[in-house]
This record gives structure tokens, sequence and C-alpha cells, in this order.
């Protein structure tokens, strides 16, 4: 009798105790049918902003260009009926209107059927990943069964489009403490995070170096060819190498450099501070049922995406409370990723984040950041997601996370495959 | 709804006459099925609706199964907590016309061969399925599923995943084969599932070390259910202790994992394809999960949480594969939800005749329920 009643016992315990247990990280390891699964992941290089290779081309070339590219190189069943994808989400930040009419111009130029519908998005750096998070969401709730995420930007084009303070209209906003702390420019809000939290320069700029290095290293030693596709420029040549990375960057060399922002006891130079870059990426994405009845490769799997609101001041201490949030969501430790891809806006605000959240040093951006590669703000997060899934190994999991200019971060989560 | 009160016994397992529309079978014991006899219920619903008991066999410990004979029409098979199986004709009294007796722990599952009729199987706690002829009293095969030492599994995978379950009872209770189910498509093939988590497919035209596929259903928790569908032969349905169900389509190898990783047992490893999930199907373990005789998609499940569930399998929309989740639907594929029950439900079964939807479900609480489940 006992053994009887113990088996019935075992069933009911671990039948409650599972509803916590889904969550854990041993069941997100397990493969499920149900799985929001990336198909392909892909960028161009990543050029400087107003000097380099794409300084003469806007972004919706640049994603035309792109697409030719990334969709002649999807696999046979969905490059033959492009009409399976049902959504295109395309992050933009500085284009009028995020890009929506260009954008949508250069899907139906590279062959995305008309029927396909598109959605512009803008939630500022983190509109690539934010499009990923929305076709991941589609699937997830069977609205669409594939769907892709891009990002494009170009800086050197558009920068000038919008007032980079931003633009408050209202005489009675314009006076209120609060809404007004939107306007505060982003090097600004880095200077506050770097005295608020005693981050030094010195700190700063080995950080930056270290991102250069990273950076340079991985270039040459070709980390970044299997994810960069090239990008042809009107005059026939071709680009499909980042122009950000270079060598010898010193903790030292950067040391040198003058303040941006607060000329006298400023930290923030342009050294240790994301590049103004211009870039595309994209990201395809599908439910595994569907993945494998169409026999398409699986890269990794989206597991979950996380975004909170902090104060617009210190906008760059995003991440630190975006990844406990998604973290938490999901049942992890810091301790059980095996990769963070931040993205380096500032060197402080980076720093601070990896700090605050005891994360080990050389488990972030192991390729570099956007301190060297750059930061083509609406492409960044499509970009990360197509790096760190050429960096984790398989059932490796893998966080990427930025903040969020007016306040915000926002974290997804990654395994692959 | 119709309901028949089992007055000091909770049902256990129950079934429909293959022969008669309006006669059934409980399989029932008392005191919770712990300790104690058990007893055979056949009922018979008459023609102003009520249920009456035509017969009944009281037996000296706990019943946990049943199967009619499917070759005939007053025979009925049990399986009985102290290792026996007993065949009871219902035209007699009081005692089996036949037992068989080689299982050394309870007997969990019995299941009479669909195809040639003339064969039937028995799972057990003691780690073996055995199949029977009821002409002979010794087994004509028994069926060890292999992967019963957790250590000793193939997929690095999920040995990550079953070594970080902290769970205690799967270690005692892992050995447990809670219920294998003859293929209604083909007479040689058998589905079990265990209490370390795996189910096994058995060909029994091969030879032993060669004739099962085994996998990883549950998630390292115990596997408490399987069953075939009865229109589409290649899927089956699993459910248990981590509440969820679980298809599977068992021609498929995984595609993106059968190149890495190594098989260092032959047939040891077979990474069937989960096609849909339901997960927290129900609030506790799911006892039983049974396909519909009438539809290729809808499923039917009962569980620890007193509930049974109707549920259509997005998957497939009747005529074909949809690639469809269960996840994608509001409300996860639900069709009904029946709640009469005040204990545990450990058994359901489909009517196999009228208009299609009839099911019966038995609980710990005494009662046998005959209700629709399709409106």
């Amino acid at each position: 009798m006992s053994q009887r009643l113990q088996s019935i016992k075992d069933h009911l315990v671990e039948s409650a105790m599972g509803k916590g247990e889904s969550k854990r990280k041993n069941s997100l390891l397990e493969k499920r049918p149900e799985d929001v699964v990336i198909v392909a992941a892909n960028r161009s290089a990543i050029g400087k902003g107003f000097k380099g290779a794409f300084k003469d081309v806007n972004t919706d070339y640049l994603l035309y260009n792109f697409l030719n590219e990334f969709i002649g190189r999807f696999p046979e069943p969905l490059r033959a009926d492009l009409n399976l994808i049902e959504e295109v989400a395309c992050g933009n930040v500085l284009n009028v209107g995020a890009g929506a009419t260009e954008h949508r111009a250069a899907c139906l130029a590279s062959g995305i059927p008309y029927s396909t519908p598109f959605v512009a998005l803008n939630r500022q750096c983190s509109s690539g990943l934010t499009a990923v998070n929305d076709i991941a969401n589609k699937i997830k709730v069977g609205q669409i069964d594939i769907g892709l995420a891009l990002g494009v930007e170009s800086m050197t084009n558009n920068y000038k489009n919008v007032n980079p303070l931003g633009m408050i209209s209202s005489e009675e906003l314009q006076k209120n403490r609060e809404a007004k702390k939107c306007l505060i420019p982003m090097g600004i809000t880095n200077e506050n995070v770097a005295a608020n939290f005693k981050i030094s320069r010195k700190d700063q700029d080995e950080f930056a170096a270290n991102s250069y290095q990273k950076a340079y290293k991985a270039k040459n030693e070709g980390l970044f060819e299997d994810e960069i596709l090239p990008i042809k420029l009107p005059d026939g040549s071709i680009c499909q190498s980042d122009e950000g990375p270079r060598p010898n960057v010193t903790a030292e060399s950067l040391s040198s450099i003058r303040p941006a922002f607060i000329k006298d006891r400023g930290t923030t130079t342009a050294g240790n501070a994301s590049q103004v870059s211009d870039g595309v990426a994209g990201v395809l994405l599908a439910r595994r049922s569907v993945a494998n009845q169409l026999n398409l490769p699986v890269l990794g799997r989206y597991i979950d995406f996380q975004t909170v609101g902090v104060p617009p001041e210190i906008m760059g201490v995003g991440p630190a409370y975006a990844i406990p949030k998604v973290l938490e969501a999901t049942g992890l430790q810091v301790q059980d990723i095996d990769i963070f891809e931040i993205n380096e806006a500032f060197a402080a605000q980076a720093l601070y984040c990896i700090h605050k959240l005891g994360i080990d040093l050389n488990k972030v951006n192991p390729r570099g950041g956007a301190i060297a590669l750059g930061h083509p703000l609406g492409c960044t997060g499509a970009r990360q997601v197509a790096t760190i899934l050429r960096e984790l190994k398989k059932d490796q999991i893998g966080v990427v996370s930025m903040c969020i200019g007016t306040g915000m971060g926002a974290a997804a989560i990654f395994i692959k495959e | 709804m119709l309901r028949y009160h089992m007055q000091g016994f909770s049902g256990y397992g129950v079934q429909y006459s293959p022969f008669f529309d309006n006669r059934l079978a409980v399989a029932a014991g008392s005191n919770f099925g712990l300790v104690g006899n058990g007893k055979l219920f056949i009922l018979e619903i008459d023609r102003s609706g009520r249920i009456v008991e035509v017969n009944s066999f009281l037996t000296q410990d706990c019943l946990f199964d049943l199967a009619w004979n499917e070759s005939h029409e007053n025979q009925v098979l049990v399986a009985q907590g102290d290792g026996t199986l007993r065949l009871f004709d219902t035209t007699f009294k009081e005692f089996p016309i036949a037992i068989f007796k080689e299982h050394e722990r309870e007997v969990f599952s019995c299941n009479w061969n669909l195809v040639n009729r003339q064969n039937f199987l028995s799972s057990s706690w003691d780690g073996s399925i055995k199949i029977w002829s009821p002409l002979r009293k010794q087994s004509l095969m028994t069926l060890t599923p292999r992967p019963l030492e957790i250590t000793k599994m193939v997929d690095p995978l999920n040995a990550i995943i079953l070594k970080k379950k902290s769970f205690t009872g799967i270690s005692k209770n892992r050995n447990c084969v809670y219920q294998a189910q003859f293929s209604p498509h083909d007479q040689n093939l058998v589905l079990s599932c265990s209490g370390n988590s795996y189910a096994s497919l058995f060909d029994i035209r091969l030879p032993s070390g060669k004739n099962q596929n085994n996998f990883l259903v549950h998630s390292g928790l115990e596997a408490l259910t399987c069953d075939f569908n009865k229109y589409r032969p290649y899927v089956v349905a699993t459910g248990g202790v981590d509440n969820a169900i679980r298809i599977w389509d068992i021609r498929m190898l995984n595609k993106n994992e059968s190149a890495t990783i190594k098989r260092t047992v032959p047939g040891q490893l077979h990474n069937s394809s989960c096609i849909n999930e339901i997960p927290n199907a129900h609030g506790l373990a799911i006892r039983k999960v049974t396909w519909s005789p009438h539809h290729s998609n809808i499923l039917m499940s009962a569980s620890y949480d007193m509930t049974c569930r109707i549920w259509r399998d997005l998957s497939n929309d009747g005529a074909k594969e949809t690639y469809k989740t269960n996840s994608t639907d509001a409300t996860k594929g639900s069709i009904f939800n029946f709640t009469q029950h005040s204990e545990f439900v450990f058994g359901a079964d489909w009517s196999l005749w009228g208009k299609p939807g009839y099911v019966a479900s038995t609980a710990w609480d005494g009662n046998l329920f005959v209700w629709n489940g399709l409106g």
C-alpha cells in the first residue's frame, strides 16, 4: 500500500511543482514544435558614417541590396515561394516615419510580394530587436507562420532629418521637469551614468580599447564572414567588410582624445562611445513545426524579450534592468548565460550594466561591440542577433541587450541549435 | 449525463463493450486502490437511460485496468494489483475462467490486440510488458523498455535535462510501465510509456535487442499514458506528470539532430518528432489520453485535477497536416471540460456507438459518468 500511495503522491507533488519548473533552464533546452526558431540571420558590413562605403546611398538602397542577397540565400522552398513570408517588420530610427514608405518599396523591389504586409518600427536603438520580437510574437500566437525582421539605418544621410535632441513643441512640456529629460543628449546621459556611478575615464578607455582589439581580431580571423552579406554599391564596388575596427587601439591611445560633451571634466569621448554608422541586418523567423515541414535549417531559437523603462537622464542603465527582467521571465540566472551581446552605446553605461549584474567580462561582446564596429541605430538589434548566433555553440544561451534613448532598456534571450 | 456510483470502490479503468452498444465494464479498487479488494463491474444502460449493474466480480486485490476480449463478447480481462491478469466470463458468477500470473508487481494496464484479436498485452510496475494468448498460461513474449538507467542516456541533451531534474520520485517509479497499447493499425507494434519519462515503440517481429525505439516524452518526469491515433498510424499521444499532452510522429527522426547524435547502442535512440504539444493541459498530472474513434484530430485526457478534457489536435485539420500547434489557439484547442468528478480521474473511454462524442469516465470518487464531449 505504501508504495502505491507514494507513487500517487509523487505524481501529485511533481506535477504541482512542474508548473514552476516549466520555465527553468532545463525545459528551455528542450525543442518544442511551437518554438519560434531563427532560420537565417545576416547583416551587411557596417559602414563608417559620413565617410564610409555607404555614405552616398540611403536606407532604401541598402535594404533593397541587402534583401537581394539575403533572399538569394534563403533555403530553396522559401525562395521558391516568398508568399510564405507573412509579415515583414523593419526597425529604423532616423528616417521620416521610420521609413514606412521607402522600406516597403525596397521589399517589393526585392521580390517580396505585395500581399506580404509591412510594418515600420521605431523604438530607438532597440528597433532591430523590437522587430525580431514583433515577428516572434506573431508567430507565437499563430497570426503568422513565417516572418522577416529587419533593421536598417543610414546615420550619414538621416541624422540631419531629425533634431538629434528630438523636439517638444508644447511650451508646457518644455517646462515640465520629467518631460524635458527626454531632450537630454545621449552623451550627457552617459556623463550622468559615469559621474553618478563613478566609472573612471581610464576604465572606459580600457573597455573601449578592448572592444577595438576584439573586433579587429575577429575581423582578421574572418569570424564575421558568415554573417556579412556583400552589398553592391552604385559604382560597382562591393562592400563586405566592417569599416569600424582598426588596429593598435589601446587605452593609452584613446586617453588623449578630448571629451566630446563636457569639455572640462567629461569622460565620454569619440573613442569610448559608439561610432556613427550605416548598416542593415535581417532575421528570418518561423515556427519550428513549419520550419520542419519545409525542411528549413534552424540556427537557433528565440526564447523571450522584455523591455523596461528607466530614468531618461541615465538611460544607459537600461540593460541593467532589462536583463534581470528577461532572466526572471525565463527562470534563468546570469550564470546560465554563455554570451552577452550588450550594445556599447557608451563604454561607461555598458561597464555600469556589466558590473551591476556581476557579468563575467569575458562573456560580453566577444567579437567587439558598437564602440569598434559601429552603431547604426535601427539596425543594431538585428545585427547583434546575427552576431550572437555565430558566437554561441550548440545549446548555449545568449542575451542580446541595449539601452534606449529617452530611458529604456531591452533584452532578449536566444539559444543556439 | 448518466451516472453510476460504485459504493465503496474507486474507478481506475473503463471500457465500452465492442459488441453491445449499452454495455460497459469498470475496473475498480477499494480504499482508492491502495489496499484491499478489487471489483469488476459489468454495467448496462437500460432503455430509460439508467445505468444498472448486470454482473460484478470481487477480486482479492485492486483492479487497475481492463480490456474486453475483441473476439468474444462475454469475456473481460482485468489487470490486478497482485501481478495477475484474470479473464472473466460475464455470464458466469464469481470466478475467472483463466488466470495469467507472471508479473512480479502490480499490473497497471492491459490491452487487447484490435487487429489479430488473438493476443493481449499487459504492462506492470515490474518494468516489463508481456504479450499473451488467452489459450496459454505462459506469456508469449516479454518486452522490457531498455533505457531504465537514466545515467546511461545516449542523447547528451536529454542527459542534461534529466540530470538537472532533482525530483526524487522518478528513481522509485521509473521502472513502472504505466501503460502499453497495441497499434490499432499493425498487430506487431506496441507502444509503452514508463516512469523514466520515456515512451518505447516495439516491433515484436524483430529480434529482442533490436525491436525497440525509445524516446524521451515528458522532460524527465513520469510518462503515465499513451495512445495510438486511430486514423493516422504514425501519430501517438502521450501524457504525464509535466501536465502536458504531447503528440508525436513516430515515422520521423528529427532531421536536424540525426546527423549529430552518435548512436552508441543500436536502436536505443529514436528522436521521434514532437509535432504538437498542449502544455499545462491540466492543472495536475495526466493519467489517461485516448484518441477519438471517430475523428483523426480529437483526443480526450483525464487527470488528477479531477477533470476530463476533450481537445482538438490543431496540427491536423481532419484531412491533412496544418503544422499549427495548439499554442497558437486562444483556447489551446480545448473543446470541452468535464468537471463533474470530485476526485482524481483515472479512466475514460470513447463510445464506439451511436452519435460520435459519447464518453464514459471513472474516478476515485466511485462515479462512472457517461457524457457527451462533443455537444
